[in-house]
Formats: C-alpha cells, sequence, structure tokens
C-alpha cells in the first residue's frame, strides 16, 4: 500500500515536473506574465527615453538617477494604484468596469500562442499554433470598442469607431501577411516555419520582404504606434477611448498597446527573423526546458525587443494620420500589398526555389 | 462677414439634412419639416471642444458633425480676456508697455514696438537710427521665435512631438540673444518712445551670426523630419483651403494671408523702424492650403535670418535715444549713458501729457498686422486706447475653413493658423 | 525649401535618418536646474534693493511702477529726520526695472538673482519671516522700520545656491553649450 502510495507521489511529482511546471513557467514567467511586466516597464521607459534624446531633451531622469531613471514606470504605476477610480454618471457600469478586464486578459492571450522554442511543442499542442493566435489578435480591439462605448463620452465614442474602423481595415492585410508566411512555410505550426528558416539559412524577411513590411505596418498600426496612433489622438478626441478612465484601469488603457507589441514582436521574430536562429538545438537539447526553451527564447525575446525599439521610436519621427488616409491605406496599398506577398510566396513556392 | 458666413451654413446644412433624408424617400417622404430637422439631430454629433482639451488652447470651440465630417464651427472666444484696453486707460502712458507684452508673449518685441510707434506719433518723437536698426534687429529675432512657435505648436497639433521640443528647444539661442541685449527672457520691455534701452553688448554681432548660423542647419532638419516628412505632406496638402479672394474678404493677416497668395506685408506696405532701407523679400504661396501656411513661416524664418544679418552690417552709430529724451535726462543720467549706453528714463517718462489727438500704428507681428490707435485729450493717461492683434483678425478661419473638413484636419487647420487665443481675446 | 514635389520614399528614408542621427549624437538644450543652473548674465534684470544712503525719496519709482509694485515708507531716521523710501512687494514686481531706470539718483542695487522660491502666498509679501499688510499700506505698521531695515540690507535668498553654475555659451553646431566655468 506505502509503496503503491510512494509510487503515485513520485509519478505524480515526476509528472508535475515534466507535464505541469512547464505550461506554468510559459504563463507565469516567461514569455508570459513576469517578463510582460518587466517588459512593460522597460518599454515605457525606453520610449520616453528614446524620444526624449531625439527630441533634445533628457526624459525620465530622477526616479532612480544613477540608472538614467529607469523605474520611472514603477513610480507611474505606484500613482496609478493611489487614484481614484471614478465611474461616470451615465456610464454602462457593468461594461465599464468588465472591459479593461477582458482587453487584458485577451491581450495576454495571444502570448500562449506563439511558440519560442522547440521544446514549446511539448507544453501545448502547436501544429495549428498560427491559426490559433491570428484571431486571438485580432479580437482584442473589439474590448477597446466596448470600452468607448461604455463611458459616455462624446470623445471615447468617436475614438472606438476610429478604432473600429482601423481593425477592419487592417484585419486582411494581417492575414494575408501571415497566410503568405504559411503557404511559404507549408505549415500552420510555427516551429515548423522556424525550422524551415534555419534549415534554409534564410529568414522570412529575406524570403518574402514585402509579407515582412505589410506584418510590420499593420503591427504599428494594431499597437497604436506612429504614424498610427489615431483612435487616441491627443489634439482631436483626448485619449480616445481611455478618456473617462482614471487609476489603474486607465495603466490598462495604457500598457495594452504594450503588451500587443510585445507579443506582435514575439510573433514578427519567429515568422520573419529565423525565430531562435542562431542559436539551433539538438533534439536533446530541444527535449530540456532550458536548452529548448530558455536559450531560444532569450534569443526570440532579444529579437523582439529591437523590434520593439524600432517602433517606439517612430513616435520622435512621426506625426500621425488622418482616420480616412490610414482606413485608405488600409483597403487599398496595404491590401494590394497583401496579394503581391501572398502571390510572391506562391510563385516561390511553385518554381521551387526556396 | 463671419457671422453672415456662420448663418449661411447654417443653412445649408439644415437644406443638406433635408436632401440627403428625402433621398430616402420611402421613409421621409410624409415628415414634417421638424421631424427633418429631428433626423438630422439623431445624425450629427455635436462636440464641445475645450476650453479643457488638450487640442483647443483658451477656447472653447463647438463642432458640429454628421460622420466625421465637420458641418458647422462656432469658436467661442473670451476665455483670456483681460481687459488691457481698460487697464491701459487707467494708466500713465508709460505702463501700457507691460501690459500690451503680457498678450502677446511669444511675441512681446512687435506688441511693444506697435505701441511705442503709436504712442511716438502722438508726442512726435523720431526715434535714432540706431534706435530704428535695433528695433528691427530685436523684432526679427522675435518674429523667429514667434514663427517657431508656432511650427512647434503645430507640431504637437499633428502628433509629432520632436518638433514641438524641437522648436521650443530653438527658441533658446534666440531668446538668449535678446536676453543679452535686455536682460529679460520673454517680457523685454525693450522699446521705449524715442528709442530703445539698451545697446548691444559687445561682441554680440559674432554671437548673433553663430546663432544664425546654427538655425540655418537646423532649418534643413526641419525640413527632413517636419516640413518634407511624407505623413505631414499628406495631412497638410490640400487641407484648409483658403482663396485668395476668400482670404481678403474674411480679413485675415499676417503669414497666413501671404500664404493665399496675397502678397501684403505692413513692413512693405506701411514701413517703419528700418524696414525702408533692408533688402528683403516677402514670400508668397498661392495654395493657401495648411501646407503653404507652414512653408510660408519657414520662409519667413529664413527672410528674418537675411534681414537680421542686413542690420547688423548696417548699423549706424550713434545714440539710441532720441533727443527730445536724451536733453531731458539729468546730468548723472546723462553721465550713465556716456558710460554704460543704457537709457536711463528722465522724469518726463512718468509725466507724459502728449497734445490733444489722435495717432495710429501698425506693425508686422509674428501672427500679422498689429493696429493701434491712440486717443490723447492731453491727459497723463490715455483717451482712448484700441488695439486689434492679428490673432483676432484671424479667427473668422475657424467658421470659414473648417467646414467640410474631417474631424482630425480641425487641429491640422488650427495648428496651421497659428491661432494664440490670449493674443486675440486681448 | 520651396516646392511640393517630394518623393515619398525618400521623405520617409530622410525623417528617419534624421531621428536616428539625433538620437545617436543627443544635442541636448535642458538644463538639469536643480542641480544645474544659469550663470546669468551681467545685465539679467533679477531681485534688486534700493540704497538707503543715495536714495532721494522722490517717489518716481512708485509712480512709475506699472503693476505698483511699490509703495513709499514714511520713516524717519537715526537723527530725527523725515524721509520716504520705497518697499518693494515681490509678488507683484514684474522686473521690467523702469523703477531702475527713472531713479535721478540711481539708487537701486541690482542683482541677477532670479529664483527665489516662497512656501506660502503670504511669504512674498515678507522680507525675512515679517508679514507685510497686503497690498500697499506698509507705512501704517508700527515696525515698518525693521522691515524696511532688514530689506535692503540684505539680498534675497537664492534657492539655487547650493548647484552647479553653468555658462551658457552659443554654437554653431549646438545652439547652445553649457560649460562649467570651472573647466577649461
Ligand atoms: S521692476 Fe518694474 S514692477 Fe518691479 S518694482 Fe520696479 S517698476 Fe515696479
Ligand atoms: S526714484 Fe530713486 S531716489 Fe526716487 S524714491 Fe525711488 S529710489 Fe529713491
Amino acid at each position: 500500500m506505502i509503496q503503491i502510495l510512494s509510487l503515485l507521489v513520485s509519478v505524480s511529482l515526476l509528472s508535475f515536473i515534466e507535464y505541469i511546471l512547464p505550461p506554468i513557467l510559459y504563463i507565469i514567467v516567461f514569455p508570459g506574465l513576469i517578463v510582460v511586466l518587466l517588459m512593460l516597464f522597460f518599454m515605457i521607459w525606453l520610449e520616453r527615453k528614446v524620444a526624449a534624446k531625439t527630441q533634445l531633451r533628457f526624459g525620465p531622469l530622477y526616479v532612480s538617477k544613477r540608472f538614467g531613471g529607469v523605474i520611472q514606470t514603477v513610480a507611474d504605476l505606484i500613482r496609478f494604484s493611489f487614484q481614484e477610480f471614478i465611474i461616470p454618471a451615465g456610464a454602462d457600469v457593468f461594461a465599464y468596469i468588465q472591459a479593461p478586464g477582458l482587453l487584458m486578459a485577451f491581450g495576454l492571450l495571444p502570448l500562449i500562442f506563439i511558440p519560442v522554442g522547440p521544446y514549446y511543442a511539448n507544453i501545448f499542442p502547436a501544429n495549428y499554433s498560427l491559426l490559433i493566435v491570428i484571431p486571438l489578435i485580432i479580437i482584442t480591439p473589439i474590448y477597446v470598442i466596448l470600452l468607448g462605448w461604455a463611458s459616455d463620452n462624446k470623445f471615447s465614442f468617436v475614438g472606438s469607431i476610429r478604432e473600429a474602423f482601423l481593425v477592419i481595415s487592417y484585419e486582411i492585410p494581417l492575414i494575408l501577411s501571415i497566410l503568405s508566411m504559411i503557404l511559404l512555410y507549408g505549415s500552420v505550426n510555427a516551429i515548423n516555419g522556424v525550422s524551415f528558416q534555419i534549415g534554409r539559412g534564410i529568414p522570412g524577411i529575406v524570403l518574402n520582404p514585402i509579407a515582412a513590411f505589410l506584418f510590420l505596418v499593420v503591427m504599428i498600426r494594431t499597437t497604436g504606434r506612429f504614424p498610427f496612433e489615431i483612435s487616441e489622438a491627443e489634439s482631436e478626441v483626448v485619449m480616445g477611448p481611455y478618456t473617462e478612465y482614471s487609476a489603474l484601469f486607465f495603466g490598462i488603457g495604457m500598457s495594452l498597446p504594450y503588451i500587443e507589441l510585445y507579443s506582435f514582436s514575439l510573433l514578427f521574430s519567429v515568422l520573419f527573423l529565423g525565430g531562435w536562429w542562431p542559436i539551433v538545438p539538438s533534439a536533446a537539447a530541444a527535449s530540456g526546458v532550458v536548452g529548448g526553451l530558455l536559450l531560444p527564447g532569450l534569443v526570440v525575446f532579444i529579437k523582439a525587443l529591437i523590434v520593439m525599439a524600432f517602433l517606439v521610436f517612430l513616435r520622435a519621427v512621426y506625426p500621425r494620420y488622418r482616420i480616412d488616409q490610414a482606413i485608405t491605406v488600409g483597403w487599398d496599398q496595404a491590401l494590394y500589398l497583401g496579394f503581391a506577398a501572398v502571390a510572391l510566396s506562391i510563385a516561390l513556392v511553385w518554381s521551387g526555389l526556396v | 462677414m463671419a457671422y453672415e458666413e456662420g448663418f449661411s451654413i447654417e443653412k445649408n446644412s439644415v437644406e443638406g439634412a433635408k436632401m440627403s433624408a428625402s433621398q430616402d424617400r420611402a421613409t421621409t417622404a410624409n415628415l414634417t419639416y421638424d421631424e427633418l430637422a429631428g433626423l438630422k439631430a439623431e445624425r450629427e454629433l455635436v462636440l464641445l471642444i475645450g476650453p479643457a482639451h488638450p487640442g483647443s488652447g483658451h477656447m472653447k470651440i463647438k463642432v458640429w458633425m454628421d460622420g466625421d465630417i465637420i458641418q458647422r464651427v462656432d469658436p467661442d472666444i473670451g476665455f483670456v480676456h483681460r481687459t488691457t484696453e481698460k487697464l491701459s486707460e487707467n494708466r500713465l502712458y508709460i505702463k501700457a508697455i507691460p501690459i500690451v507684452e503680457r498678450v502677446m508673449l511669444p511675441d512681446t518685441i512687435n506688441a511693444n514696438l506697435a505701441y511705442v510707434i503709436a504712442l511716438e506719433r502722438l508726442l512726435g518723437i523720431e526715434p535714432t537710427p540706431r534706435a530704428q536698426y535695433l528695433r528691427t534687429l530685436t523684432s526679427e529675432i522675435n518674429r523667429i521665435t514667434s514663427h517657431l512657435y508656432g511650427i512647434g505648436l503645430y507640431g504637437i497639433f499633428l502628433g509629432s512631438s520632436t518638433v514641438y521640443m524641437w522648436a521650443f528647444a530653438d527658441r533658446e539661442p534666440l531668446i538668449d540673444l535678446l536676453e543679452e541685449i535686455s536682460g529679460a527672457r520673454i517680457t523685454y520691455s525693450y522699446i521705449i518712445p524715442g528709442g530703445v534701452r539698451w545697446d548691444l553688448p559687445a561682441g554680440f554681432k559674432e554671437r548673433a551670426e553663430t546663432v544664425l548660423q546654427y538655425m540655418e542647419a537646423r532649418l534643413k532638419d526641419y525640413e527632413k523630419i517636419w516640413v518634407k516628412n511624407p505623413v505631414v505632406m499628406d495631412r497638410t496638402e490640400g487641407v484648409g483651403i483658403v482663396s485668395k479672394s476668400d482670404a481678403i474678404r474674411l480679413g485675415i493677416t499676417g503669414p497666413n494671408l501671404r500664404a493665399s497668395g496675397v502678397d501684403y506685408d505692413t513692413r512693405r506696405a506701411k514701413p517703419y523702424a528700418a524696414y525702408p532701407n533692408l533688402d528683403f523679400n516677402v514670400p508668397t504661396f498661392s495654395e493657401g492650403d495648411c501646407y503653404a501656411r507652414l512653408l510660408q513661416r519657414v520662409e519667413e524664418i529664413e527672410q528674418s535670418i537675411r534681414i537680421i544679418r542686413q542690420v547688423l552690417k548696417d548699423i549706424p552709430d550713434g545714440r539710441i535715444i532720441s533727443d527730445d529724451i536724451y536733453s531731458k535726462m539729468n546730468p548723472l543720467q546723462k553721465r550713465m549713458y556716456e558710460m554704460k549706453h543704457r537709457v536711463m528714463f528722465p522724469a518726463y517718462m512718468a509725466s507724459m501729457r502728449p497734445a490733444a489727438g489722435r495717432s495710429t500704428a501698425s506693425v508686422e507681428a509674428g501672427r500679422g498686422e498689429i493696429f493701434f490707435y491712440l486717443v490723447s485729450n492731453g491727459d497723463k493717461v490715455p483717451f482712448r486706447f484700441r488695439w486689434v492683434t492679428p490673432s483676432f483678425l484671424n479667427l473668422p478661419f475657424f467658421t470659414h475653413v473648417m467646414v467640410g473638413q474631417h474631424l482630425a484636419d480641425l487641429p491640422a487647420i488650427y495648428g496651421s493658423s497659428d491661432y494664440f487665443p490670449p493674443e486675440a481675446d486681448r | 525649401m520651396t516646392g511640393r514635389k517630394n518623393n515619398r520614399i525618400r521623405g520617409h528614408v530622410d525623417a528617419l535618418a534624421t531621428g536616428f542621427k539625433y538620437l545617436a549624437e543627443p544635442n541636448r538644450m535642458t538644463l538639469n536646474y536643480p542641480d544645474e543652473s544659469m550663470n546669468l548674465k551681467d545685465n539679467y534684470r533679477g531681485f534688486f534693493a534700493v540704497k538707503d544712503k543715495t536714495c532721494i525719496g522722490c517717489s518716481l519709482c512708485e509712480i512709475v511702477c506699472p503693476p505698483k509694485a511699490i509703495s513709499m515708507l514714511d520713516l524717519t531716521d537715526a537723527g530725527g529726520k523725515k524721509k520716504k523710501r520705497p518697499m518693494i512687494d515681490w509678488g507683484l514686481c514684474i522686473f521690467c526695472y523702469f523703477c531702475v531706470d527713472i531713479c535721478p539718483t540711481d539708487a537701486f542695487q541690482t542683482s541677477q538673482v532670479h529664483d527665489k522660491a516662497f512656501y506660502s502666498e503670504t511669504e512674498y509679501q515678507t522680507v525675512h519671516g515679517e508679514p507685510m499688510q497686503y497690498p500697499y499700506d506698509y507705512s501704517k505698521r508700527p515696525d515698518y522700520k525693521e522691515i524696511y531695515e532688514s530689506f535692503h540690507d540684505v539680498a534675497p535668498d537664492d534657492p539655487s545656491a547650493g548647484s552647479k553654475k553653468v555658462v551658457p555659451k552659443f554654437d554653431k553646431k549646438r545652439g547652445i553649450k553649457y560649460e562649467h566655468p570651472g573647466q577649461p
């Protein structure tokens, strides 16, 4: 009896380490919540610092002066958590309160389905990862629209309508861009896509630059970076959908674009920048958490960081487009580019060049 | 004119709603006019932009929108009215100098100059040639800072914080130049009846030349990151067009007028200070859109740099204060003047009583023509003190241009007009 | 700079390159104020005081002061002689220096001190802790004499006193460079 029990315990412990721990690690630590939080702090600081450098200023400095004010964002978070949360009189209270939470949840969800290392296949079913990521990325803005609708504020309303228009007009280019890569890699499994790039020795951005460019544009648009910072345009609609929000809920609204930015950048580095290349884990290494998940994940993360840094730098260069111009770009040039990307992929596969 | 304009637009938009409703004849054929108006009201969104809105400045802009298209705009000004006219009518003549400066802070020298010219005409004093050149010099430096202010704010209206920060940072060397002359950074109170208060410090020419060269180099970077930035061009080209005849009809002034192709500049039309002796161009653009107004300001900065160079080259020697005032100084003050080239006020400054009469003055400030009208009845204070500031004249712009544009064009047009609410409200 | 024809791709590349240029070689214009502060120029219009010996009590400064920041106190000096002296309300003064310039005896001692922090609204109506009546009637106070004396002997405090002083220098490439006078 005791033997059986101890066997059971050891088996469950083993299975805990083997089956339960990695998913928890994946969700809670990397690339999940904790890294997301650190990334948020760093990215918001970096954005302000980069913009400040270009603009002949110093940027955040006085909170932790030795390190260039890097924990400024933490100070901001503390400030947000002590602010009063105001619910406007005319707001739809239920929607008003639940929307930011759902927004956060759906903003974080895509992270689970982006493989950052070959070990991912042992944790989650990876076979359809790209097919799952697309709808999850696309569904998030719906809660932005809900948020604006619930606030009972004209500026929020205008802002959320803008968001809705933009989401619709950039959905198809995004799908086309990912589709062209799926065609190229011959698989909806992102891990296969990375092995494809590593095997050929050519990153996806070289194989199909049109798709990469298009993905970048959609990424800028979806995460509200300049020049597509339209639904929150300060001089036009105050803060867009987030106008009425205060305290931590406003913080959620503010940080959501960065979380989206993070998942988009991870996806971008997996799809277009060769994933975890130059680290090519051997079959043995890939079956361990460190060799198969953390080390490759670090490479993907660094690549994503570079992409994010570039995108936040755009703030220092561009003003914003007008809403109708952005929509036109989405339905016109971006759509054609999407078709061109798909055609290029088909041509490449057809001709057997890759 | 502006009221008529607004009225006719309102009429049009009511009829427009009727039209668009009647297209849907099956449902609207039997509706009364009131019901139609209700239908219109349902389509319509009224936005109150300001006075506490990041993109409004100290004014309220009431905007009626149909979808994303602006149907009617009603700017509501007066939030920063400071009764400068009545204040000045109850004070000694000299005390109005700081008052007029305070309503147009980016452009204080020009306000000061306009008032002092009107006052000098009342008093019958002529400033000395050197003072004239110094007035032109400071006025042009101030014009650059004013245009930079406008360009910077246009940047933040369109969302480019870089240009905003750049322009405000680049005002710094120019403000420092003026600080070297006058000892203050913004409110210089530099120009007084009969001349100016301080002479150029030693080595000023070289330092000014350094700053001008810096400005010229920077303008090239502005061109790359802002003026020729494709996003900026998309946002501004063909937006908010004011035709030449409209610009004249609405009474628009300054760079906005010239950007619509009207070659009118007070410095040319009614020369004052040292402008008759200087060689400069008055740039104009025929398009009259936001981009033209943006380019207009950049070009005027270039012209101002040219004028400053000429002034520094040609500036004559001599007193900086007219003999009328100089002769009224006491011996100590005269000695101070000879030693430090700094004008001390004779007691006359506190007791000026111009002979009964009236005078006017116009000066081309950064945003357009400032007009002054002074009436004296021989007292120590003005009997009537009236001034019209360029931003106030540029106000009809809003109601006229914004109709039919997108909501997002509102900041684009507002910013391009360089409207400065405190200046308009006075 | 005129001309609207522009190559879009060139425009994007130029804009991005200019941004990168400034990112790589930041040309900062900001002064880290509480740590560094500017050495103001000799002619900077800062706080000032009236030299008791030189002033003749002619009230011209009071008459010309635009915001009416100056009021004349009736004082009695040690020898029992009556005299009038100006008292300045720093909450009103706009540093136009009209008073300095109109003084027939040049009785004003000017300074380049510009920064002064007040912790409360009443403080700027005081001189070294002594509250004064607002706005003009200082002379009605019994202790006006001490107030007056404490005023014109001591220069106003400068909160930036402990900071590193820098001198702004014009520069062709950077516009303004802040130099530390100690350094070569
Ligand atoms: S500087 Fe001007 S405001 Fe201040 S006390 Fe003198 S005259 Fe009055
Ligand atoms: S003007 Fe000069 S002399 Fe006359 S009261 Fe004022 S400080 Fe004294």
